[in-house]
């Protein structure tokens, strides 16, 4: 008698091959078989000819806050993650000293965007050590973890204030070694670094101020255990990137270890960006080297409100004029009917239709809830007015803080990036959940894979598109028990309708501690989730099991 | 002395859903590069080039960016 059946459904194994119809028995969390005519369970679950496929792994998260107070990483396990990689960009809540605590929170908050309450009320912290991190995460877990351990949080362990200040001592780089020796012994997967993030003062975080040699050192350790090396290289910036891959393939090779880059952009401003990392990656890989890109499946959408000055405007000259000012007398410029009127006629002879009638109403701000998703077009209908005079007038009514956004601003080339995507030296990744909370959803990219570019591109097929997000990031990071629907393997599963599997509307959410907003989207097309052998999500619902595991 | 001049500007998504400025720089041999700088930064600079549209960039020394940074 196994514990669950999934039946009937098309069988994409993760493997690449193709689907076929039958069952998955799953017994004690692992699957126990394959085929037609398995036998009995104490659960079944109809597939219906929906896809049965492993569960989803995403290589770069920033849940670990989240988790310690929602184990499910939500709304990440409905669209199917069974398995989250947090601790990147150089940043993880261990091995952390008491007194440092503030200091990290203020890095945390710069990336995740997550209310200071988070910190303070939703959880204990009880630990200092990784191991400790490692304790308390797993108390907890409906989806599977696998920790990077941060190297900013390392050299601040062993450094303290100086980590931000200097380059390290032989002294204190091997006292760093041994910290991250430790790490990993503790359930750690690899190292992540970071070239580029800033904490909340706009200070270069620790891993900014090593030097080569440090690294090196490091990347020594994650050879005594194959592990990973998480990097964050210069955006859009191709000449530093080509050089980043060049050093991150030296370390690959010298130290037997496999290496990540995150994220590669695709611009239109530089359409070559991509083109020549990618081609360098190629190049690398022909000496032996692994140095991973990892890219986004999702646009990047831009947003901004008249709070502040944003570039958006920049090339509105009296606009840019006028939101530089202190708030005081920018509010008066736009009570001004005289200004105001210029400003719109700035926008053109539509009122700003065609440069702004596109923009939508964001919400989890001011912004009244019946407007939240309209386009700025639709508002400016409804009140009568031209979009860019609606723009103004609605802002000044809420103070200012009503937010727009300006959807697909980069990234956004289903075209050029589709066949990226497919590239076999392409990890698809870099979703940052559980990161830039205020500003936009970070939720849904692998359901937006299959909408995309599976359904309506055609840049890849149904198993090559579950491949990438399965077996071939389990393999990327060496997590040997996933990724794979294998008799033998752990048994993270996800049931969904190829058909409508998509991401869902970009929406406000106030669910974070503090009553914190956060913008999330939810998932379609997603019917059941497995993780390890028990259903966490189905029907629309998370279920009360807590089966996830820190696995390594 | 030749030095890098802005020959070029233009606004690009951040991966942090912010607007930046991708600034072009032409090097003394001839060379084009675009460097890239966050929203601050790319108001300063606009604000310290006495410029309001990012045109208005063109011409304007390599210096004023590390002197907006």
């Amino acid at each position: 008698m196994f514990d669950v059946i999934v039946r009937n459904g098309l069988v994409v194994d993760g493997s690449g091959s193709p689907g076929y119809l039958g069952d998955v028995a799953v017994k004690d969390g692992k699957i126990a078989a394959m085929g037609q005519n398995l036998g009995e369970a104490h659960r079944t679950v109809e597939a219906q000819g929906r896809v049965v496929a492993p569960g989803f792994i995403d290589p770069h998260t920033h849940f670990d806050v989240q988790l310690l107070w929602d184990g499910a990483a939500r709304p990440a396990l409905e669209h199917g993650i069974t398995c989250v990689v947090p601790g990147n960009c150089s940043l993880s809540l261990a091995p952390l000293k008491i007194a440092d605590r503030p200091r990290l929170i203020g890095m945390f908050q710069q990336i995740e965007e997550m209310p200071p309450e988070a910190f303070t009320q939703a959880f204990e912290w009880t630990w200092e050590d990784f191991a400790g991190y490692r304790d308390a995460l797993e108390k907890d877990l409906s989806i599977n973890v696998a920790p990077l351990v941060g190297h900013s949080v390392i050299r601040l362990w062993v450094m303290g204030p100086a980590a931000q200040e200097r380059a390290a001592t032989e002294a204190e780089i091997a006292a760093m070694q041994d910290l991250l020796r430790e790490c990993l012994e503790a359930g750690a997967v690899g190292l992540s670094t970071s070239f580029v993030d800033v904490d909340e003062n706009g200070r270069p975080v620790p891993s900014r101020f090593a030097q080569y040699e440090e690294l090196d050192a490091l990347c020594a350790v994650l050879g005594e255990f194959g592990r990973m090396l998480q990097c964050v290289p210069e955006f859009y910036a191709t000449d530093i990137t080509l050089a980043r891959i060049d050093q991150l393939a030296e370390l690959s090779l010298k130290h037997a270890i496999p290496t990540t880059f995150s994220p590669l952009f695709d611009t239109l401003a530089v359409p070559d960006n991509a083109e020549r990392a990618i081609a360098r990656v190629e190049e690398q890989f022909a000496r032996g080297a692994r140095v991973w890109p990892q890219m986004q499946t999702r646009p990047i959408d831009i947003s901004f409100s008249l709070l502040r000055p944003s570039l958006f405007f920049a090339r509105l000259p009296r606009w840019v004029r006028i939101l530089r000012q202190p708030m005081t007398e920018r509010l008066a410029a736009l009570r001004d009917p005289a200004t105001v009127e210029k400003m719109v006629a700035d926008c053109g002879p539509d009122g700003g239709e065609t440069m702004m009638g596109r923009l939508v109403a964001r919400g989890g701000d001011a912004c009244p809830a019946e407007l939240v998703g309209k386009t700025l077009s639709q508002i400016a209908r409804d009140r009568g007015q031209a979009p860019a005079r609606a723009l103004i007038d609605l802002s000044l009514e809420h103070g200012l803080d009503v937010a727009f956004l300006s959807a697909s601003a980069g990234h956004q080339s289903t075209d050029r990036i589709g066949p990226m995507l497919a590239h076999p030296l392409v990890h698809i990744g870099a979703s940052d959940g559980g990161a830039h909370l205020a500003s936009f959803s970070t939720y849904g990219d692998t359901g937006y894979l299959f909408s995309e570019f599976v359904r309506k591109a055609g840049a890849m097929s149904l198993e090559q598109a579950v491949a990438k997000i399965t077996a071939e990031t389990a393999d990327i990071w060496g997590l040997k028990d996933r990724g794979r629907l294998q008799p033998g393997l752990a048994a993270d599963i996800v049931v969904f309708d190829a058909d409508t599997i998509a991401r869902g509307d970009e929406r406000p959410a106030f669910d974070m501690p503090g009553d914190g907003m956060r913008y999330v989207r939810s998932a379609r097309g997603i019917d059941t989730v497995l993780v390890n052998g028990q259903v966490a999500y189905t029907a629309g619902a998370y279920t009360d099991a807590r089966a996830g595991v820190v696995c390594v | 002395m030749d030095e890098a001049v802005i020959v070029g500007a233009e606004i690009v998504a951040g991966h942090d859903g912010a607007a930046e400025l991708l600034v072009r720089l032409r090097h003394p041999n001839g060379v084009e590069a675009p460097v890239v700088l966050d929203e601050a930064t790319g108001l300063k600079l606009m604000a310290a080039c006495g410029a309001s549209h990012v045109d208005d960039l063109k011409g304007q020394s390599w210096r004023r960016i590390v002197e907006a940074s």
